[in-house]
């Protein structure tokens, strides 16, 4: 009974929208018509085998997928590693890299698009003033190079969380192991293989799930950086069903994308938490 | 005595937010405008509103283009939004509108306002071109030519206007000799660099062709000049665009050309204050892109009295208000060289460049509009998207044009 209003919100603002995207994809709207017509699996065939778009954002999504959950985490637990020591400076540090965390994405964005510029730009400085103008990429313009270039900023803004959670499993890991495993003689790479790894594994988890859910859903930074350009090159799936419904207005096919992305994020986040769980219930 | 006046200041209190509780708002929605005189227009006219119409609050909201494309679209599903929404008036955009029902037939205020007289015919050609009766009142109309820069041309031994497209070329040629790129773009915008294609499609193609490829009824994979559009916009792309592009957009490119990094820039009669406001107007020249049809590369933006308002008498009022002969004279040239009202011409004091565009309005044989303007919303982005891959390298022009045929025959 007590959970009834947050669950009365909750079925609301999450479970409804959430049926009605599933609903709508099976349907044509443009957000104006006061009639939704029904077209069954229309806006699935289109997005597959006719949306040029579709399989670049696919193509896209993966590929910072899967960078998203080696670089960003790799650098965290190294700075978490490093700040874990008696440094001097070590809370001003841990806060520094924190930092980025907590600024929006968007304006993120708009900071290292002024960086990326080619003109006048950071970037393009630091390369001309080293001799190196020939060298200087069109950061944000160029199809090759697009995409990574956002990837940059998205690391610079995202590894300070991976950071922090890195940092809060090395308190956990038990201290007596590591003494027990010196005195065995074990050197610093021995004792981070085999007492603090193991220690962080519900921590990796975490680290690598979360990693994997919002770079599934990787939006407002491309958005801000390329809009999905150039010529739709950088676009991801989350950004291209935010285009087809929000900006072409087509809400039946955008739902499509959205509810393939879900489907995406499902099929891979479930099996891993729950391989992840049996792993961690065996262990114990 | 302390508990009366308490008591007496609470009842004014009361009574003064009853007052303001009780004024009749009147919601506008808008874009962003980049130039001051732009702004000032627009504040200038919720003052004057509320001044002659004492208890009425207007609200004019402007966001980004983007960004106001969203909200209107989204407000249309609901029952909120604004009274009035400025919108561009070609089919894929505030075409789409009217034929959805959101625009209210405005037929008997233009029949008592008289707005049938006082506005100027081009503008109002796409009042009726939609749906049934009159939609959207005219409050700019906006044409688009080339900016150039006279010192580089002079550098490049160009001597007069190009008046052909071949010229153009010569000049663009005789340019590059000299290290000059001829045009600049922000690519990053999309709409930017379309806009070279859509001239180029009308010089190719003719007025004909061009309206009938734009309107989907001709094939742009069979068709020649299609073809041939391509291939020209690739060789404009390939020699003569400043470099890099793709990563920048249209103020990037603007401050660009102010520096003299490029000769050229295809831009709208709105481009003359921005010019006023940020260098010396007496280094720049102007000249329609010589497409050879004689018409007029441009667009109008209209303003909509939407059907959810209950408020449409005040919201017409408004309306003729800002495009009353007082009003417009008050702001001639704030958006754009030509008044939307037939009565108000820019005076000797005009800005230099106004005066040549007055010359241009009144050459015109005719308009076109932008490509954005004309196709649907899916068909546009497809636009864009082929436009730029070309524009990168990564398409070549046959394969181009298949491009947009083959997302117009399977959308």
């Amino acid at each position: 009974m007590l959970l009834a209003p947050a669950l009365a919100i909750y079925t609301l603002f999450a479970i409804w929208p959430l049926i009605d995207v599933f609903i709508l994809s099976f349907q044509d709207w443009n957000g104006i018509n006061e009639n939704r017509e029904w077209v069954g699996l229309r806006n699935y065939y289109h997005i597959l085998y006719n949306d040029p778009v579709f399989w670049v954002a696919f193509r896209n999504t993966v590929i910072w997928t899967i960078m998203s959950v080696i670089f960003p985490p790799v650098l965290g637990l190294f700075l978490a590693l490093g700040l874990n020591q008696n440094l001097i400076g070590r809370a001003p540090l841990r806060a520094i890299y924190y930092l980025p965390v907590i600024i929006a994405p968007i304006a993120v964005a708009t900071m290292w698009r002024w960086m990326y510029d080619p003109f006048f730009g950071l970037f393009t400085q630091l390369l001309t003033n080293a001799g190196l103008a020939q060298l200087i990429p069109d950061w944000l313009g160029d199809k090759d190079v697009a995409l990574y270039s956002i990837f940059v900023a998205y690391v610079w803004q995202s590894v300070g969380f991976s950071m922090v959670l890195f940092l809060a499993g090395l308190q956990s890991v038990d201290r007596s192991l590591i003494d027990a495993a010196r005195i065995d003689g074990a050197n610093r790479r021995k004792i981070f293989e085999h007492v603090t790894l193991p220690a962080l594994r519900p921590t990796i988890t975490i680290v690598l799930v979360l990693s994997t859910i919002s770079s599934l859903k990787a939006f407002d930074i491309v958005y801000g950086m390329t809009g999905g350009g150039p010529a739709q090159s950088t676009q991801m799936l989350a950004l291209w069903a935010f285009t087809q419904s929000m900006e072409i207005f087509n809400y039946g096919r955008g739902s499509a994308v959205s509810v393939v992305l879900l489907t995406i994020t499902l099929a891979i986040v479930v099996p891993y938490m729950s391989w992840s769980q049996r792993r961690e219930e065996d262990a114990q | 005595m302390k508990l009366k006046t308490t008591l007496c200041s609470s009842i004014c209190a009361f009574l003064a937010t009853g007052v303001t509780a009780s004024a009749e708002g009147l919601t506008i929605w808008t874009i962003n405008y980049t130039s001051d005189k732009q702004v000032s227009a627009l504040t200038a006219a919720e003052a004057e509103f509320e001044k002659l119409n004492p208890g009425v609050d207007v609200e004019i909201v402007m966001r980004g283009t983007d960004e106001h494309k969203t909200a209107l679209r989204v407000a249309s599903g609901s029952d909120t939004g604004p009274d009035i929404y400025a919108y561009w008036a070609g089919l894929g955009l505030g075409g789409e509108y009217v034929q959805a029902g959101m625009s209210t037939d405005l037929s008997s205020y233009y029949e008592s306002y008289g707005w049938g007289d006082r506005l100027t015919g081009p503008s109002l050609a796409f009042s009726e071109a939609f749906a049934e009766g009159k939609h959207g009142i005219p409050f700019r109309f906006s044409g688009e030519v080339v900016y150039y820069n006279k010192g580089l041309f002079e550098k490049a031994g160009i001597e007069g206007e190009p008046e052909t497209y071949e010229d153009l070329k010569a000049a663009a040629v005789a340019l590059k000799e000299q290290g000059i790129p001829a045009f600049t773009f922000g690519g990053t915008v999309n709409w930017h660099v379309m806009r070279l294609m859509d001239v180029i499609l009308e010089t190719t193609c003719g007025a004909e062709k061009h309206d009938a490829l734009m309107a989907m009824e001709l094939d742009w994979a069979t068709e020649p000049c299609a073809l041939e559009a391509f291939t020209e916009m690739k060789w404009w792309t390939d020699e003569h665009f400043l470099k890099p592009f793709m990563g920048i957009d249209n103020r990037q490119a603007t401050t660009l050309w102010f520096g003299d990094r490029a000769a050229m820039m295809l831009e709208g009669d709105w481009h003359v204050p921005t010019i006023d406001e940020n260098s010396d107007m007496s280094k720049y020249g102007m000249f329609a892109f010589p497409t050879g049809t004689g018409r007029l590369y441009g667009f109008a933006e209209y303003m909509y009295i939407s059907t959810k308002s209950d408020k449409a008498d005040l919201a017409a009022k408004f309306l003729d208000m800002f495009t009353s002969d007082e009003f417009q004279a008050a702001h001639i040239g704030a958006f754009g060289a030509l008044s939307v009202n037939k009565n108000v011409k820019q005076g000797d004091d005009a800005l230099e460049l106004h005066k040549e565009w007055l010359d241009v309005f009144a050459a015109a044989d005719g308009t076109f509009v932008n490509g954005d303007q004309a196709f649907p919303l899916d068909v546009t982005t497809e636009y864009f998207r082929v436009i730029n891959e070309l524009a990168s390298g990564e398409l070549e022009p046959q394969a181009a044009a298949d491009a947009m045929a083959a997302f117009i025959s399977t959308r």
